[in-house]
């Protein structure tokens, strides 16, 4: 369920922001998750964890300047164990190959692990229209599928739901009576799915990574619902962005001690499952058939831009999220697509339209936090400011397009920057200006806008009465 | 419509249009990946440092893998004897009230014989192996409604406190899944140090076979989310108690 709402960022951040019960839920939850990592990092050493962040991202580097080669590997080790590869440049063609295989063959349930790339070309709607029942059952997937949301957070989609919404929703939609303990609440899931991965034809995942040289998709997850969704099915198809592809089963070990420290804190989850290709003949069980999907979906704009080429050593750990002081404000559901808080600010622009999608580019401070605790050292801020420079210097008119506000304030620093003369003559006027509004040698408050809203809650200090160049010229310079 | 047959975009149209967007001239990396150009003969003499290197730290290890497993919310249980092993597994039957077992077909089940003693207990136990006791869908059907499922495990890893089960013929992938109960039983030599050292392994095994078999798992634990309100709870799809037995 993802339609694009990228455009109507600010007002639904504002939105957000005099939410109470949001902002009350974002308080309770957001900090524990990041609180969780900073423990893991401690326990494995700080110095360690940025040798694994180092080594991280040179194998992500390498691997996407080569992506051509290792895509090609990873194909032929795939269809060697049996399995059949697609590669799909689009949303459209994505949906279309699983809504084929679904029809050729007469799939009537399927059963969904995580993935982001299912949501991105909103292949639930395309299934539900031809009549298959597609059941998400990450137990936060499985709550927003219900209430008909998008995912609020990479890692838990469902982090705005109080346990009361959650019991309200179970009653609503599965008629269960209230319930208090979430205990009971996770139960009522298990029991709810369990016979529909045990019926359902054909099971749908995402990968967390590719690995080329031994053809093998990698599943991080704890709830056991991935390890169902491809073992009882007897159609497994994996959808996969392109760039989750590392070189070699031994690259492995940096990125499993990466990902679940930077997105939960833990050191490894529950389960972590490897795949390759269908089920032998003398397997006891597991699919007869392995498919996976690789999607395009506008990864070759980033990829083909060595500016924003890093934006695809993302690991998908939510890290970013989790630090950045806007999307702590303002929630996961007003970044209007799939992939919310920093990582999002920069793949939406790019994936969607940099047109539809302006304001995400300016939806951060630059304080670069998100830098600082992804694990693969992507560079959120360098890239935001690209894009930023990139709205600025496009053709379109409607992606230049700046407010009133933007343009005379800058108009304003333009001019009184120019020139030295400009600027004490700006000087001057100031002090003259700031007179009315001082109280005990302090601005408290200017009713005009837009200083009325900067000094809503802070105070300024006066400007001075000499500039630091006055007394430079006429008492620091002098020798004594 | 052909069943193997690829949809979508072809291969090489695809993989072409990376290259044009990388804007590289040939297809292999200018620089070859390092690990990428070991022999599986390389792979065999690391392999040979690395059983050494394990073989010295025996307790070591299996102390590691104790406390790190304990950790990781597992119920670990070492027993210095058939034995102790098997009137643990006694015991743990009757405190949960097991009437239905299902294991899978492993060498372990030849050193630590349980069937017997199980079916004294009134436990039905069942093999999941089709060439013993059944059809997909009646083994499934079994696995389904038991309440404990035992395996042997493939190795163990000491860093993580994980167990690696390989499925394979007579070892099912449902049986440590489907049960809200599952016991893994492991011996000393079966535990690794590192993540390395399981990862070297199997790449060892699909060089020299060109196949690794179609699934692996790493199992650290119950299964569990903190997908409501930030909070955790054991026991999700999957098992909702991991019991370790080492016999040691």
């Amino acid at each position: 369920m993802c339609h694009v709402k990228t455009q109507d960022f600010k007002k639904a951040s504002k939105k957000a922001v005099k939410d109470p019960k949001l902002q009350a839920t974002l308080k309770r939850v957001m900090h524990h998750f990041d609180d969780a990592r900073r423990d893991a990092i401690e326990e494995v050493t700080p110095q360690r964890w940025e040798e694994l962040r180092q080594q991280g991202r040179k194998i992500k580097e390498h691997t996407l300047d080569n992506l051509d080669y290792y895509l090609e590997m990873l194909s032929e080790r795939v269809s060697q164990a049996g399995g059949v590869v697609h590669f799909a440049r689009d949303a459209k063609e994505a949906t279309s190959i699983v809504a084929e295989l679904v029809r050729s063959r007469s799939v009537k349930t399927v059963v969904k692990s995580k993935s982001m790339v299912s949501e991105e070309i909103n292949l639930n709607h395309v299934l539900a229209d031809i009549g298959v029942e597609a059941l998400e059952t990450d137990l936060g997937e499985y709550i927003i599928q219900l209430s008909e949301e998008a995912p609020f957070h990479i890692i838990a989609p469902a982090m705005h739901k109080t346990k009361e919404d959650v019991s309200d929703l179970f009653s609503k939609k599965l008629g269960t009576p209230h319930i208090e303990r979430i205990d009971d609440l996770a139960a009522v899931a298990r029991q709810s799915l369990r016979e529909k991965f045990l019926k359902a034809e054909m099971g749908i995942t995402g990968a967390n990574f590719l690995v080329a040289e031994t053809g093998t998709l990698v599943i991080v997850t704890n709830e056991g619902n991935g390890r169902l969704c491809t073992s009882a099915p007897r159609i497994h198809v994996a959808i996969s962005g392109m760039e989750k592809i590392v070189p070699s089963l031994e690259d492995l070990p940096v990125f499993l001690r990466l990902l679940p420290r930077a997105a939960t804190g833990q050191r490894i989850t529950s389960y972590v499952s490897f795949i390759n290709g269908p089920r032998r003949p003398q397997d006891e069980d597991g699919p007869e058939e392995f498919h996976l999907i690789i999607t395009d979906n506008g990864r070759s704009r980033l990829l083909r831009d060595p500016e924003l080429r890093e934006a695809l050593y993302c690991i998908r750990c939510g890290a970013c999220l989790n630090i950045c002081p806007i999307y702590r404000n303002v929630g996961g559901h007003a970044y209007g697509w799939v992939y919310p808080g920093p990582i999002g600010a920069v793949v939406s622009p790019i994936m969607v339209g940099l047109n539809k999608a302006k304001d995400l580019p300016n939806a951060s401070s630059l304080c670069g936090a998100c830098r600082d605790v992804c694990p693969i050292k992507i560079d959120i801020p360098h890239m935001l400011l690209n894009l930023r420079s990139k709205l600025m210097e496009s053709p379109d008119p409607q992606e230049r397009k700046r407010s009133l506000e933007d343009r005379v304030f800058a108009w304003a620093f333009l001019t009184l920057m120019h020139s030295p003369r400009m600027l004490a003559l700006g000087h001057a006027l100031g002090r003259i200006l700031q007179r009315p509004f001082l109280r005990s040698g302090r601005i408290r408050r200017i009713p005009i806008p837009p200083f009325s809203v900067w000094t809503k809650s802070r105070d300024l200090p006066p400007l001075a009465k000499k500039s630091f160049h006055r007394i430079w010229e006429e008492e620091l310079s002098q020798e004594e | 419509m052909e069943k193997n047959m690829p949809l979508g975009t072809s291969k090489e149209e695809f993989i072409r249009g990376i290259q044009e967007v990388l804007g590289k001239k040939e297809r292999r990396p200018v620089e070859s990946y390092q690990r990428l150009r070991e022999s599986l003969a390389d792979l065999e003499e690391r392999l040979k440092v690395m059983w050494e290197r394990l073989e010295g730290m025996r307790s070591q290890l299996l102390g590691a893998l104790v406390e790190t497993a304990a950790k990781m919310g597992w119920n670990v249980h070492r027993a210095s004897s058939i034995e102790e092993a098997l009137s643990y597994i006694r015991g743990l039957m009757e405190s949960k009230g097991v009437k239905r077992v299902v294991r899978s077909d492993q060498e372990i089940f030849a050193a630590l014989p349980l069937d017997q003693p199980l079916a004294h207990m009134d436990i039905r136990v069942t093999v999941m192996a089709q060439n013993l006791a059944g059809t997909p869908e009646e083994l499934r059907e079994e696995a389904a409604s038991a309440d404990i499922g035992i395996t042997g495990v493939d190795y163990a890893i000491a860093e993580t406190g994980s167990v690696v089960v390989i499925p394979r013929q007579g070892l099912s992938r449902l049986v440590s899944l489907l049960p809200s109960i599952h016991l893994a039983i492991l011996q000393p030599h079966q535990v690794l140090e590192s993540l390395e050292d399981i990862f070297l392994l199997r790449r060892q095994a699909y060089l020299q076979d060109g196949d690794m078999g179609s699934y692996m798992n790493f199992i650290t634990g119950p299964s569990r989310t903190a997908d409501i309100e930030q909070t955790i709870v054991i026991g999700v799809h999957g098992p909702k108690e991991a019991h370790m037995l080492i016999l040691e």
